[in-house]
């Protein structure tokens, strides 16, 4: 079986089982955001889904062009998260991608929604929709941003909010919080970062056995399953499968000559479009700034609540331009990278880096790059025809 | 001998060259951007009979002897191009082409091509395209914005660079959106303005939008394209915008592209006929 069929399947059971514990009145259901604290809401003995997942979901299959409309006219801008508005769209219109795709009617009903801002604010403004309208409980865990450096001040800060949820959850479900239980999660969490750490480093090869277009679709678990065994032993598949192909020589991009770096979101619903260019180019896009983003090399179960803190403050998006500034350039030289592709996402300025001037300080580096407007989710901020010049044009000067 | 084929296939016009294999241009034909867009460009092939046509079988494939290599944002519908290459190359092979006397390749310099549906400045440096920016998706700082407001204002696009040479006031159109922008345009006819001082501003507002993509800091600035052509001031503004450099407008701005693409192609030619610097491994094997 390909890795892509493994993932298909490790993606659909745990949506099917999902749906089945939304309809089980003895299980419970946590929403949470996609750098939330997962872990803990595991232990507490929820079953967790992912917003941000269905957002992909809805963007991929170009269903948010039917529902991000809806949540505008309903009084959520265009020029905010598309994520937020396709899925808030769809939920409105009464529509999910998991319909077609595993015959699932809706999305699984919340017992808890629970958001943590060290990605962006929008996923609060995302989640009070949801408590509002399904008048469930709501837990922010409110991070401190754009950090230059994670400071045992911004870690306690951050403790104490976890703590404050795990209060929640005993008092939600009557039950003691399972400290063994959560340091078992978040054991597997980090046998799982780590291995889709190797999986990612595998495109250090000449060729590269894996695009950021495959990453894509590879990391479903890594987002939905942190904290569990299936998703730690799909990375073990996983990673075998890749290491197979590096010894092989089979490339993700045959006849490899370009090696790029992806920054920012992909465009969901122009994946294809945009792999298939890339290969037309024989150029490879090895290593990204969104799929290096579920790496949390510092968990440790010995000091679950404090290495969890750290990891989920320590990512790219919620840190500052000097480390963003390094974290790329080093990226590059590891990667034995050519250009680094900037995507310019209309609705997520939090996750577009071009904005600040850094294309041009990694120039003075003599990083090479490019700006391509777009979207993640919104195709009426894309033109497929603009971003073909921009890419190939810059190709061209690699 | 080969004719080596251009086709810089535009929002607003496509423009075909033919060139001979010492790089001279032989024939150039242009004409409205219309579709089904295929039908159109082997229309343009075509000419007006005045000229070979490239093209055989109803215009399915290429002729023996000719080389056919497609530019611009319809490049990638043309089955029958044997290459292809962005605008942006196609450019600057045309530019360096036509002054590379004037341009030689220790010279850095700037390409500002306004197209019809975007703009672009190109940084060459060291004799090759260095680095590029097209504008962002609204058509502020292109020709469909000046062409927009010129219909608003009913008033001919060729008649517009005499208009602007009469104006007698600076007026400023502040808007990125052409739709705000025409908002803009009648709020300031309903209040008395002159349309000549509208049109200035229009120019103005143009060459502002593309002077913010980017910092020009090369000595030397070369206009391309249709749109810089035929509005001289606009090639006037960006003088006083940028004082000290040099401007040099190609002289056949229009069919850079085209004579650019027409290039690729020969020196594709030229490479694959040239004998390898190095031996290869089994010539090394099989003296």
């Amino acid at each position: 079986m390909t890795a892509r069929a493994n993932v298909k399947e490790v993606m659909k059971e745990y949506l099917l089982d999902l749906d089945q514990a939304a309809q089980d009145g003895r299980r419970k259901v946590a929403w949470c955001t996609s750098v939330g604290p997962a872990e803990i809401l595991r232990a507490a003995g929820y079953e967790v889904f992912f917003p941000e997942n269905h957002g992909a979901l809805l963007g991929a299959t170009r269903m948010s062009m039917d529902t991000i409309p809806v949540a505008n006219a309903a009084g959520y801008s265009p020029d905010i998260c598309s994520y937020l508005t396709s899925d808030v769209g769809a939920w409105m219109k009464g529509i999910t991608p998991l319909t077609q795709a595993y015959g699932i009617k809706s999305v699984p009903k919340p017992d808890l929604l629970v958001y943590n801002t060290n990605q962006c604010k929008d996923v609060m403004h995302w989640f009070e929709f949801y408590a509002r309208e399904l008048k469930v409980p709501i837990y922010g865990v409110h991070s401190p941003n754009h950090l230059p450096e994670v400071t045992a001040a911004h870690e306690d800060a951050v403790v104490a909010q976890l703590k404050g949820l795990i209060a929640l959850t005993e008092q939600l479900t009557g039950k003691r919080f399972d400290e063994e239980a959560f340091r078992q999660s978040l054991a597997l969490s980090k046998q799982a970062t780590d291995l889709w750490a190797e999986v990612l480093a595998t495109a250090r090869a000449r060729p590269s056995p894996l695009s950021f277009f495959d990453a894509t679709i590879y990391m479903g678990p890594i987002v939905v399953l942190r904290g569990t065994e299936v998703a730690r032993d799909y990375y073990v598949a996983q990673l075998a499968e890749l290491k197979a192909k590096i010894a092989a020589g089979e490339a993700a991009v045959p006849g490899e000559t370009k090696r790029l770096y992806w920054d920012g979101m992909p465009v969901w619903g122009r994946l294809r479009s945009l792999s298939d260019l890339f290969k037309r180019n024989h150029t490879a896009v090895v290593a990204s700034t969104y799929c290096n983003s579920w790496i949390f090399s510092d968990f440790d179960a010995a000091d679950p609540l404090r290495t969890m803190a750290r990891a989920y403050l320590k990512i790219f998006i919620n840190r500052n331009d000097a480390y963003k500034e390094r974290y790329i350039a080093d990226t590059v030289r590891e990667f034995g990278i050519d250009g680094v592709v900037f995507l310019e996402a209309k609705t997520c300025p939090n996750n577009s880096n071009s904005q600040y001037n850094l294309p041009a300080r990694l120039r003075a580096k003599g990083v090479r790059s490019v700006v391509v407007n777009g979207d993640l989710c919104d195709l009426r901020c894309f033109s497929d025809e603009q971003a073909a010049t921009v890419l190939e044009a810059f190709l061209e000067t690699l | 001998m080969t004719t080596y084929w251009g086709v810089d296939c535009g929002s607003t016009e496509i423009k075909v060259v033919a060139c001979d294999d010492a790089g001279r241009v032989l024939h150039r034909h242009r004409r409205r951007t219309l579709f089904p867009l295929i039908e159109h460009v082997r229309g343009a092939l075509a000419g007006d009979g005045d000229f070979e046509n490239p093209l055989v079988d109803g215009g399915a494939r290429v002729a023996e002897g000719h080389f056919v290599t497609a530019t611009g944002y319809g490049r990638g519908h043309l089955d029958f191009a044997q290459d292809k290459l962005t605008e942006i190359r196609a450019h600057y092979l045309g530019v360096r082409h036509q002054l590379g006397a004037e341009l030689p390749p220790g010279q850095d310099y700037a390409i500002i091509d306004i197209g019809g549906q975007d703009s672009k400045v190109i940084t060459v440096k060291t004799g090759d395209v260095d680095q590029f920016i097209i504008n962002r998706k609204c058509a502020a700082g292109t020709g469909a914005f000046i062409e927009e407001l010129a219909h608003r204002l009913r008033i001919e696009l060729a008649s517009l660079p005499e208009l602007e040479r009469r104006h007698d006031a600076e007026l400023t159109l502040n808007s990125y959106c052409t739709v705000f922008a025409a908002q803009e345009v009648i709020k300031v006819l309903m209040e008395g303005q002159r349309v000549e001082n509208l049109i200035h501003a229009l120019y103005r507002s143009v060459v502002k939008r593309v002077l913010e993509m980017t910092v020009v800091t090369a000595p030397s600035v070369v206009f391309s394209g249709g749109v810089l052509t035929h509005h001289e001031p606009l090639r006037r503004m960006f003088g006083e915008k940028l004082p000290g450099k040099r401007f040099l407008l190609a002289p056949e701005a229009q069919f850079c592209g085209a004579i650019g693409a027409a290039l690729h192609g020969l020196e594709r030619a030229r490479k694959q006929a040239a004998p390898p610097v190095h031996p290869s491994p089994s010539q090394e094997k099989h003296p």
